[in-house]
This record gives structure tokens, sequence and C-alpha cells, in this order.
């Protein structure tokens, strides 16, 4: 539900000059108008920030909300504040929770928002704000515009693609989508939802919502593009004299041929196990070679090093 | 969500101030102020795509939320859309792994 302090959204004191409010204002739509901001959640708070500027840009109906907060229009013209302070603090204690909650299932499912009080006539908002964008200047119905979220996909499940569930936006627009995740989703790729996006004003189309997908840091994964690197820790017997280990990819074990004679940063390529493309090549995977040796060595291990050390005439340093 | 199964090619002045809402007058001088592109036929008469809608949108929502002359509104729109294709360079280069 809406914050209703309409101070608080603007962001100024009560004791705000009309100046300042409009200042608040000003700055505020500007980032937060959704052609401008094309987070979902912005909508909403250009709609906020629209309908607190309406109320206290104008004098009188400043002067209203002082007197008898958010609920002002309920208000007879001609009530006094103190007795109506009084008759509230009476009855409407629990009128308001009540109100309260009723605003906040009314508002799922990015319906129409309303304001509620006690069982009276509720007032919408799109209605107060004349629908907004369509309302002046003898504009009709407006469609919305478009919006961008980001969404954050585990490396397996950006290899995968699957069904995902998306909450975007908030307060009255929040929404939550469910979404189908191509395989092979790369770093920053957009998935567009036709109609999800800014709703438009007097049964106006909705823009489009676009996805962008953001892919998490991997603990064993790193990738760059579609090819995914990984390391491939190897025993110093296993690289001088060769093997064949088992390797993670995203998609299960792959074996992998350590040639003999491999030192570390050695890279095996496994052809086609990186990132799917729909409808092309797949990326590769690199497994890098990392030579790894005993932090503690045991008897007879060392002397093996030492007779091995004795025998050998290889020099790593020695540049060819 | 519904869509229209058959779409006219393209538009001409009256339809396409009526689907997008505004009089014809109005849509003709956007197009004189070149905030939204038509095609002219030999005739003279102005022909619209139904995409470009969505711009008449934009230019009714920015000028409503910023009392916006239509003039700063073209100026707003041309800059939003070059934002627009640095942020797609930007992400087509984070894509490719920075290279």
């Amino acid at each position: 539900m809406a914050d209703q302090d309409f101070y608080r959204i603007l962001g100024v004191p009560s004791t705000a000059s009309q100046e300042e409010i409009q200042r608040a204002y000003r700055r505020l739509a500007r980032e937060n108008h959704p052609d401008v901001n094309r987070d979902p959640a912005a909508e909403d708070r250009f709609k906020d920030i629209s309908e607190a500027y309406s109320v206290l840009s104008d004098p009188q109906t400043r002067r209203r909300y002082d007197a008898f907060g958010p609920d002002f229009r309920q208000v007879p013209e001609d009530a006094d504040p103190e007795t109506w302070r009084r008759a509230r603090a009476g009855a409407g204690a629990g009128a308001r929770s009540r109100a309260g909650a009723g605003a906040r299932a009314g508002a799922g499912q990015g319906g129409r928002t309303s304001f509620g009080f006690g069982g009276g006539d509720d007032i919408d908002l799109d209605d107060l704000l004349g629908g907004l964008f369509g309302g002046r200047g003898g504009w009709g119905p407006v469609p919305g515009a478009d919006q961008s979220a980001e969404i954050e996909l585990a490396l397996e499940d950006a290899y995968h693609g699957g069904r995902r569930t998306v909450t975007v936006g908030s307060g009255s627009t929040q929404r939550t989508l469910e979404v189908t995740i191509p395989p092979g989703v790369t770093d920053g790729q957009r998935i567009r939802l036709a109609g999800q996006g800014g709703r438009g004003s007097d049964g106006a189309q909705a823009g489009d919502l676009y996805l962008v997908a953001r892919i998490a840091p991997h603990r064993i994964f790193r990738l760059d593009g579609r090819d995914i690197h990984v390391e491939l820790r190897l025993a110093p017997w296993e690289a001088a004299l060769g093997t064949s280990v088992a390797v993670p990819t995203p998609d299960g074990e792959a074996k992998v041929t350590v040639p003999a004679g491999t030192s570390s940063g050695r890279r095996l390529r496994l052809r086609g196990r990186g990132m799917p493309r729909p409808r092309g090549t797949p990326g590769d995977l690199y497994a890098e070679a990392r030579i790894m040796v005993p932090s503690k060595l045991s008897d007879p291990e060392r002397e093996l090093f030492e007779q091995l050390a004795a025998t050998s005439d290889f020099d790593p340093r020695r540049r060819r | 969500m519904t869509y229209a199964v058959v779409r006219a090619p393209r538009l001409d002045l009256e339809e396409f101030a009526a689907a997008a809402g505004l009089h014809p007058e109005l849509v003709s001088r956007l197009v004189a102020l070149g905030i939204i592109d038509a095609a002219r036929d030999s005739a003279g008469r102005l022909w619209f795509s139904r995409s470009q809608l969505g711009d008449v949108a934009r230019v009714q929502r920015l000028r409503a939320g910023f009392a916006l002359n239509y003039a700063a509104t073209g100026l707003v729109i041309d800059l939003l859309d070059r934002i627009a294709v640095l942020e797609a360079a930007m992400r087509r280069r984070a894509r490719l792994g920075g290279h």
C-alpha cells in the first residue's frame, strides 16, 4: 500500500514552503518518470509523488490535508479539525487498521489502488489523478512505458533454462510473473515479456517488460561469453605422466585426457561443453591445468622427490 | 493478453490519430515538429506504422509528466534514445566479456 504521508513521499518537512515542495516534486519526478527510469518500481513511486504533489501544491487542499490527514477527501468541507480528531480517536482506530488491510489486499495482481476508509466509499487513485497522463490537454488513453528489471540467475539455471518466478514492481504495481528462461542465457541478455511493463491510462495497452539476465558469480566456473572456464588441479606426477580425470561441467562430469608433460596454465578444450546456444553452436569448456603439491610430504614421498631432484636436469626457468 | 489477428501494414492520418487517441491536427503538428516520423505519398498524405503508437504514447507521458512543450519533448526523446543506444552497446560489451 502506498505511503500516505505526502510530505515524507516528497522528502520535505511539513513546514516546507510551496517553492520547496515544487522543487522536491520536480526532482523526484525527473528521477522516477516511467520513460526515464525503467525500474518497474519507479512507476509506483511516480504515481505517489504525483499524488502527493497534487495535494500539497494547492494551498487549500494542503490545509485540509494538514488538518485531516490522508482521508481529508472524506471529511465534509465545513468540518472542524478538533471535533474530527476527537471523533476519530474514539471510533476510528479499528476502522483505520481494517481499511489498511483491505487496501493491501486490493492492491495485489496489478489491480487498481484504492484508499479505503472504514466501510465508506473508496476513492480510486486513478480517478483522483485524472488518469495521470490522460486527463490533461485533450489526450486520450495513453499506453504504458516499457520497463526493465534485472533477474539474477545461477549459472546452472542459465545453462539449463527452465521456469522461474519473478516479482517486479512495488506497491500497487507489484506482480509475480512466471518466466520461461531459455537454455543458454548469457549475462546481459534481455528477455521480453510483452504487455508486462507500465500500465496504460484509461485501459490503454501496457508497455513491455524487459528482464535483463545477470549471471551470478560461480564457485568453480567462470564465464567468458558462452565459454566456461574451470580449474583442473593435477598432482605433479599426473601432469608429468599424463592421465585421464573427471572435470565438473554444469551438465555433470566430463572425462578429460591430460597429455603427458602438461604444465600449469595449459588449457584443455572440451568442444561444445560451454553454454548452449539456441539454434547454434554452443560455447566451449576450458579446463586449465594447475599443478598442486602436497603441503606436507610423507617420508617415502620426500625420498622420491629428492631422488627426482638428483636425477632430473629439468630447469623450469630456462627459456627456449 | 489479446493480439489483433490482422494488422494493417500502415495507417493513414485519421486511423493513426484514432488509434493514438489524438486529434489528427495534433498528429500533423507532431510530424511537422519532427517528433514522430511519417511517410508522405505522392498525393501528400501521411502514413504511419502501428509501431509508432508507442512513440506517441511516450511523447504524451513525457509532456504530461514534466509539463514540457513539444520542442522540448523532442529533445528529451532524442536524448533518451541516444542513452538507450549507449546502454545497449555497454550491455553487448559486457556480454562479450569486456573484449
